[in-house]
């Protein structure tokens, strides 16, 4: 049940989302990632995609444009 | 966990200010802070597309204006783009002599930039993010050259040429599409190679 975060701050789409998946592949199932990120398009395709492949996830807007969303494996 | 931290974002967050309590009112959030669902983008892009359409008198485009901005940029700085073939027809002297008032594309344009930083403020998510690295930069430049020479090449631009072009039941709007395609596959992996962090 371990913990991880990757800064996506200053990212693009679709970066954000394929460093999430490949972040993704290295965790074990119940470990939490914490991706922090600040395009708005990230908060709707990371969800979108995380939910699809069965993870728990929720996004928080942590400051004016930035948000950490976290992601349960 | 994750409800420990929404709890914490949320309790940190005072709500005096009347502005702020506007912000956190539930069909505030959805209208202006919530990303609209895909159809919902959709509907509205039809309709302003219509709108255009009839106030104009011609398809939506994007990119057309750029040329004529980049155009009337020359022009101040001695140059003579009446003169170009691109602008030989009667309608290109007249976009050369109207300039930029007299252009609905340019409008249009000004209008999507202003829109959507008014939306961005709305949703108090407006921020300047600064430049990630080398790799990021150079990506930005060379696509946007690639983008706008083939943006010209084509005539129009995902908007101009494939979605005014399919609805207006034109086949070079689905030749469009399947070359946007293919620069889509090229594109992804080339960003999967070279922009994302191992």
């Amino acid at each position: 049940m371990a913990e991880y975060s990757i800064d996506c701050k200053g990212e693009a789409c679709p970066v954000p989302l394929l460093n999430t998946e490949r972040k993704l592949d290295e965790l074990d199932k119940g470990d939490t990632l914490i991706v922090t990120v600040d395009h708005t398009c990230a908060i709707k395709n990371i969800p979108e995609w995380s939910r699809l492949h069965g993870h728990n996830v929720e996004t928080i807007e942590i400051g004016t444009g930035v948000w950490a969303i976290v992601i349960v494996k | 966990m994750t409800a420990a931290i929404s709890a914490g974002v949320k309790a940190s967050r005072s709500i005096t200010n009347p502005f702020a309590r506007l912000g956190q009112h539930d069909l505030y959030k959805k209208l202006l802070k919530e990303p609209l669902t895909y159809v919902t983008g959709a509907v509205l892009l039809a309709i302003l597309q219509i709108s255009s359409f009839a106030v104009l008198g011609k398809g939506w485009g994007v990119t057309s204006a750029f040329t004529n901005w980049g155009a009337w940029i020359y022009q101040a700085f001695g140059g003579d783009p009446a003169s170009w073939a691109y602008f030989a027809s009667e309608k290109g002297q007249k976009t050369i002599s109207g300039g930029f008032l007299q252009d609905g594309g340019s409008i249009e344009d000004i209008g999507v930039v202003v829109g959507a930083l008014i939306a961005i403020l709305l949703a108090s998510q407006f921020r300047i993010r600064g430049i990630s690295d080398k790799r990021q930069l150079i990506g930005a430049i060379l696509g946007g050259l690639f983008m706008g020479y083939g943006a010209r090449m084509a005539q129009g631009c995902n908007i101009g040429a494939l979605f005014t072009g399919i609805s207006a039941l034109s086949l070079s709007g689905w030749v469009f599409f399947i070359f946007l395609f293919l620069g889509a596959i090229i594109g992804g992996k080339i960003l999967s190679t070279w922009l994302v962090r191992k």
